[in-house]
């Protein structure tokens, strides 16, 4: 699409010139669009990341030392229990927030795409979205007010009679604030993913006696799988790599691999060796799931069904 | 009154980041410039990106100061201007990493006074990053106190002005703890009743720092076994320890919801000051000290309106007006003589001498021991 660009002004000479001035002319198009993007990944994405793969081969290594000696401790050093234990928590977290933000997530793309009003569609879309809007550091500042022994939720449990409930400085604080930060990114994508839904398809089932459950896990879910699968991804690379809800909910015993590599980075030790190399293992760990999701993300759907 | 005393520590490698307000670093990064004054004490002003940093350079009636929130106000800078004709534009950060990170990069080149703290004055000249003051250009430098006179961060105070102190401590409501706070030794005396009810700072040095200084050790040890035995401490009160933070305490103190927060002093006081019933306490065995100073980077322009805020600020009046208003401790003698009665009979502010004796400066410590502190707690805050 983006060769043909240049073309209504270019072909009537092209007919003439030679052919490495036509292929040049192609060329330009693509050159034009894709250069800046381009530029712009090289020296933001990949230069900096090699940068930090370089510095993870020097074990230890701290700001103002010569960047000298090469080595994988720095790897070896992330084999330890403790660090595992941080990664394996991360990983929880994220896998938790994710399944959190598809169980709520589906049902409200799914009202919005298919039964709200279509003039209501962008309206009730913005409001859910609307939350966006405000920063992440408030947003977890604002469920320390509701989580805490005496905040909004218990005084509004205690008003009904019922039990309060102790949530905060826990896991289950962890999950409610990431579930909230991330559910609006859940519900964009499924939407756009539930709005394509063949309807046909759907009358097609009911008139051939699928019941309502039928119809959903044999027609619904197979053609929006791939939208599930990009919301879960994006909704886990976030959580893998959200540091404030941890850190502001989490309680006690909250480390993750993304406040590890902060206090590798900005904290007391400095030890940039270390969290160049935890960087490292985690942008290889959504690479990986990233490829996953091209490799199996796009899958036709009636392959499922 | 001139004998009050903090010690510092020699520290070659200055390579600690004791980050105070540590917290607020997330928030620049996690939010790039939100506006959250509404939201969090100390949280105002996290970065207001004005247009400072292009233009300053030409303009010769314009001084740019990259400070911390709350160390400045519009009466200071009226007044500056009203006596030097200098408009002040001041712009704040939340951590000395992102101080240091942006004059790094360059991004603050247009600023002629910064406010390190004190392990970062040592790193900055070591970077070589600091102009040396002419104390010849300086009026009213002997009005500091002796200890900031000469300084270990900063020997003979050759690149750096002390500006403010404070310490750590606890603050807490007397009437919810059902007791007066005196220590540390009270967390592991009554550990069983304080289910996670108590919050720690955010800082390795200064939690670790805390409980070695209560086990009659240095703040700065080095000593693997010292570090052990405050580590298993550490670990006996984690059931006490609802979490590790240094903001966001605020609301949860004042409502009962903790029993007691460490924090630093300026945090404490501020709260305090909307809130009578709580109450700030430095450990009776001491705590850690710690100063912010003034400094003049080497790439500042305008460097005479630099000297002629730096002695604004060291003009007593003017010193004692600032700290009646903003609640910060001075370094300098002779404006605190100024200060009120009430001001100066502040125990908040300005701690009794015995227990300032008592009270330890931050500095770094070895590679090894920096790694050795940073295992223990990144168990503690996992397990």
């Amino acid at each position: 699409m983006s060769t043909s660009t240049p073309t209504p002004s270019v072909v009537p000479k092209a007919k003439v010139s030679p052919r490495w001035q036509q292929k040049l002319g192609h060329l330009v198009g693509p050159l034009v669009l894709l250069g800046p993007p381009g530029v712009w990944l090289l020296l933001l994405l990949v230069i900096p990341t090699l940068l930090i793969f370089q510095l993870s081969l020097i074990p230890g290594i701290r700001p103002g030392q010569p960047m000298d000696g090469f080595g994988f401790g720095n790897y070896l050093n992330i084999l330890q229990p403790i660090y595992l234990q941080v990664i394996w928590r991360s990983v929880f977290f994220a896998l938790g927030s994710t399944v959190l933000t598809l169980l709520l997530g589906f049902p409200v793309a799914y009202w919005i795409a298919l039964m709200a009003p279509k003039r209501w569609q962008n309206l009730l879309l913005v409001g859910f979205v609307l939350p966006l809007w405000t920063s992440s550091l408030l947003r977890a500042y604002a469920w320390i007010t509701i989580l805490r022994p005496t905040g909004v939720l218990n005084s509004f449990l205690s008003t009904f009679g019922l039990p309060t409930l102790d949530l905060l400085n826990r896991s289950s604080a962890v999950f409610i604030g990431m579930s909230y930060s991330f559910l609006p990114y859940m519900v964009l994508v499924l939407y756009a993913s539930l709005e394509k839904l063949d309807k046909r398809l759907l009358e097609a089932a009911a008139d051939l006696g699928a019941s309502a459950p039928q119809t959903f896990w044999k027609v619904t879910v197979p053609q929006t799988l791939p939208g599930i699968a990009a919301g879960c991804l994006l909704v886990f690379i976030a959580g893998l790599g959200d540091f404030v809800v941890p850190e502001l909910l989490g309680g006690a015993s909250s480390m993750t691999v993304s406040r590890l590599i902060y206090n590798q980075f900005l904290g007391a030790t400095r030890n940039w060796g270390l969290g160049s190399g935890l960087s490292m293992v985690l942008i290889l760990a959504v690479s990986i799931a990233i490829a996953l999701l091209i490799k199996y993300g796009d899958r036709d759907p009636e392959s499922f069904s | 009154m001139n004998t009050r005393k903090p010690r510092f520590y020699p520290g070659r490698s200055p390579r600690i980041a004791s980050t105070r307000r540590g917290f607020l670093q997330l928030s620049a990064a996690a939010l790039s410039g939100a506006v959250l004054s509404n939201c969090a004490r100390n949280l105002a002003d996290v970065n207001s990106e004005e247009p400072a940093a292009s233009s300053a350079a030409s303009d010769g009636g314009t001084l740019h100061v990259y400070s911390w929130a709350n160390y400045t106000d519009q009466e200071l800078l009226d007044s500056f201007k009203a006596k030097t004709g200098v408009e002040v534009v001041v712009d704040t950060y939340d951590s000395n990493e992102t101080m240091l990170a942006k004059m790094q990069a360059g991004g603050g080149s247009a600023y002629s006074i910064i406010f390190p703290s004190d392990y970062m004055v040592s790193e900055m000249i070591g970077l070589d990053m600091l102009t040396p003051l002419d104390k010849s250009r300086l009026v009213g430098l002997e009005n500091l106190r002796s200890q900031w006179q000469d300084p270990v961060y900063d020997p003979g105070s050759a690149h750096s002005i002390a500006a403010t102190w404070g310490t750590t401590g606890f603050i807490y409501n007397p009437a919810n703890l059902g007791t007066t706070l005196t220590g540390w030794d009270y967390f592991w005396e009554n550990g069983g009743s304080l289910d996670r009810k108590i919050t720690l700072l955010n800082d390795v040095r200064e939690v670790m720092g805390g409980v070695l200084h209560s086990l009659g050790y240095s703040y700065n040890s080095e000593d693997p076994a010292e570090l052990e035995e405050a580590y298993n401490r550490l670990v006996e009160l984690k059931p006490a320890i609802a979490s590790f933070i240094t903001n966001g305490w605020e609301d949860q103190v004042a409502s009962g919801d903790l029993l007691v927060s460490m924090a630093y002093s300026v945090d404490a006081i501020a709260l305090i000051e909307e809130n009578p019933d709580l109450e700030y306490v430095i450990p009776e065995t001491g705590s850690s000290l710690w100063t912010d100073t003034m400094v003049i980077p080497k790439s500042a322009p305008n460097l005479d309106a630099a000297y002629e805020w730096l002695n604004f600020l060291l003009v007593p009046e003017n010193a004692a007006s600032l700290v009646e208003r903003l609640k910060f401790a001075t370094p300098n003698k002779t404006a605190y003589e100024q200060l009120s009665a009430e001001t100066k009979a502040d125990t908040k502010l300005f701690p009794p001498q015995d227990l300032l004796d008592r009270c330890e400066g931050i500095a770094p410590v070895s590679e090894e021991a920096t790694e050795l502190y940073d295992q223990y707690w990144t168990q503690l805050t996992s397990s």
